[in-house]
């Protein structure tokens, strides 16, 4: 592993100080980035225009799952798929990668991460094996990225974390499967699982969530927050009867709402949400199923099903000014609007897991 | 099979309609499926017997009857789902891998309380799933530290009652297959648990994924450790030296079930075939029951083939079987993250 040559840092610090320091703006403002593949095998972190255009594409060294935008400066951390033990830097105007951080001895990352408000710390879902409990990362991203704390998920297997708007008070989404390193993959534990929703301030965890006992193989895995700090989380199944729902909205402090959607509807996502995301104006709540080939809309006030849209393979999602944009491990990238959902584009880059917005 | 077929309609679900029927899937649970749990149940009732009539952990009677039933346990535990998962059975049946040590642990406190929870296997129940099933019984047979602890008569019954407890499940699982499941899987309906042939098959698909990804990221992978750090004491059953024969029976039965899956496409049927022989005979040539052997470089490498080999098929089902069962093989669809 490359780590930052130290000189060239302080050497990029003052330089900061002189001259401005590049934002989003000057790396074409793109709304979206998300990690692909591309017909050779290699790996890419790619930046997305509003409309859907690739405007960067930056390799990776291996396949990315998710990746986190700094809130102010052009950079990008993606992150290894799970159990990815790696995460890199990228300065999305040079297409350089400027940090890599690496998962402790016998930990290793779950594929997300987030920024504090400031942007001055990562926070990083990771797994501590031997404790048997999930763990967050604290990494400076004023200095290198270097790794300055941590503190307990609140759980078993955590998985998504995002922070809620304004504040700095995190939510993570504790899967509850207890995964082996050596794998990574094997679940140990589904017959005594017990995912939850945890809400974290300053490394100390001030709301923790359940679902109902009969739900307790539902594993919380993605997370998307609203404007008003709504909470959406998309679940995956691992009972063996159907589940009652796999999506579901919290606010902090009250009970979780599990949205209803009609029984057939429901095993049409083969007991799978792969993301999540709320509308900008937080009316609406989409869900992927890749399995299914499915996006369901939930209406947030009716807690109903709302619309359903069929694209092959589809993951990504995350809100545009249309609605939602999709991406799809075809190739495509399409818009879904008050009714119908449209193909913007399709190429040579099969889209992962997750659609990011900046 | 026209008339077996005709058979296990006939006593296991009503027949409600004349639908055109996919054979492959009656093929399955008629063949592969059914034969399994019927052989674990009996071989169970053996064990639960064997442990009755002479429960020392030395008598060769009750090994044996252990080690006919585990067989019969790996021969099938590809196929989890439906009666399996019913109350946790598949996991109070066989709790592996156990990277806590929650077997031994729950062993311990049972027995070092003599805890009269082990007098009946319908109380039994109610213990820790990970003080049940054959690899508990695998360390009071074979694990020299629980052989020594408490008194003998304790343990004892803690065996005769954790193999009634076997026979229990096992029985449950054959009867709840032969009384409601097999036809769920032959006749699937709109508001059944299959909707339709090709969610049947994708059932299966799924069940052959899911033993090649255990078999090789689990029995094989968990003991091969890192290349700086092989961990052989982590491998399936090495206790009673049965590690390579698990990865050998689950072998044997997932090529069974891709190739019935394979149905009439011959083509694909041979290659299959010949990529699960490739893998097993790799397997036989490594001549090491317990990979012992992986901690010298060269014996971790041949392990290693092996696994790539479990890895390869994973690839053919993958690209090739699964799509000719209309299943897609998406970048994300089969992701699981």
């Amino acid at each position: 592993m490359v780590m930052p040559n130290r000189r060239g840092f302080l050497a990029g610090f003052m330089a900061a100080s002189l001259i401005p320091r590049p934002t989003w703006a000057d790396v074409g403002a793109p709304a979206y980035l998300s990690a692909g593949a591309l017909a050779d095998g290699s790996y890419v972190l790619c930046g997305l225009t509003g409309r859907l255009e690739v405007l960067f594409q930056i390799p990776l060294p291996d396949r990315g799952h998710a990746a986190a935008a700094h809130p102010k400066r052009p950079e990008a951390v993606a992150f290894a798929r799970r159990p990815g033990t790696f995460a890199v830097v990228i300065d999305c105007a040079t297409g350089e990668p400027t940090a890599w951080m690496e998962a402790p001895q016998g930990r290793h990352f779950y594929g997300h991460g987030t920024f504090s408000a400031d942007g001055r710390l990562l926070y990083t879902t990771e797994n501590d094996f031997d404790a048997g409990e999930g763990r967050i990362g604290v990494w400076d991203a004023t200095a290198g990225y270097r790794r300055v704390g941590e503190f307990a998920s609140g759980g078993i297997g955590p998985h998504d974390i995002k922070r809620l708007p304004e504040r700095d008070t995190l939510v993570v989404a504790n899967g509850g499967i207890d995964t082996h390193p050596d794998t990574g993959r094997s679940k140990l534990n589904l017959a005594t699982m017990r995912p939850n929703l945890s809400y974290i301030e300053a490394g100390t965890i001030i709301n923790a969530v359940e679902l109902n006992p009969d739900a307790h193989k539902n594993s919380i895995r993605h997370l998307a927050v609203g404007r008003k700090g709504e909470v959406a989380f998309g679940m995956q199944w691992q009972g063996e009867a159907a589940p009652s729902s796999l999506v579901g909205i919290h606010s902090m402090g009250q009970t979780p709402q599990l949205l209803e959607c009609p029984p057939d509807d429901l095993r049409n996502m083969q007991g799978y949400i792969g993301s999540i995301a709320v509308s900008d104006d937080g009316a609406s709540i989409a869900v992927t199923s890749p399995r299914g080939g499915l996006v369901h809309i939930y209406g947030a006030a009716s807690g109903t099903l709302a619309a359903v849209h069929a694209a092959a393979d589809v993951s990504g999602v995350a809100a545009h000014p249309d609605g939602f944009a999709v991406t799809t491990g075809m190739g495509d990238l399409l818009t879904i609007g008050e009714t119908r959902i449209s193909r913007r584009a399709s190429g040579p880059i099969i889209w992962d897991n997750h659609l990011v917005a900046i | 099979m026209r008339h077996m077929l005709f058979t296990i309609l006939a006593t296991v679900a009503p027949v409600t309609g004349f639908a055109e029927q996919d054979p492959r899937v009656a093929h399955i649970v008629q063949d592969h499926i059914l034969p399994r749990f019927e052989t674990l149940a009996d071989a169970s009732d053996t064990l639960a017997n064997s442990a009755r009539a002479e429960c020392t952990a030395t008598s060769d009677a009750l090994r044996a009857a252990y080690f006919d039933a585990f067989d019969a346990w790996v021969s099938a535990s590809h196929l989890r789902f439906g009666p399996t998962e019913i109350e946790n059975r598949a996991f109070a049946l066989a709790f592996w891998p156990d990277s806590r040590g929650a077997t031994p642990k729950g062993l311990r406190q049972i027995i070092s309380a003599r805890d009269p929870v082990a007098m009946s296997a319908s109380d039994y129940q109610e213990v820790s799933i990970a003080a049940r099933g054959f690899y508990a019984l695998e360390y009071l047979l074979f694990d020299e530290g629980i052989r020594a602890l408490g008194d003998e008569t304790y343990r004892c019954t803690l065996t005769q009652t954790i193999t009634a407890d076997i026979a229990a499940m096992s029985h449950a699982i054959e009867d709840d297959w032969r009384t409601d499941y097999a036809a769920q899987l032959l006749s699937p309906s709109g508001d059944g648990h299959y909707r339709s042939d090709d969610e049947a098959l994708q059932e299966l698909l799924k069940a052959l994924s899911a033993g090649l990804q255990f078999t090789g990221d689990t029995r094989i992978g968990r003991p091969l450790g890192s290349f700086t750090k092989p961990r052989p004491k982590r491998a399936e059953a090495w206790r009673s030296g049965r590690s390579a024969r698990h990865v050998a029976l689950s072998l044997q039965s997932l090529n069974e079930l891709s190739r019935m899956l394979a149905g009439t496409d011959e083509g694909l049927s041979r290659k299959l075939g010949e990529e699960f022989t490739r893998a097993s005979t790799q397997l036989t040539g490594l001549n090491d029951p317990v990979f012992a052997s992986i901690t010298e470089p060269r014996g971790r490498l041949r392990l290693e083939v092996v696994q790539q080999s479990v890895g390869r098929i994973r690839t053919l089902v993958r690209e090739a079987l699964g799509p000719a069962l209309g299943v897609a093989a998406g970048f994300n669809s089969m992701d699981g993250d």
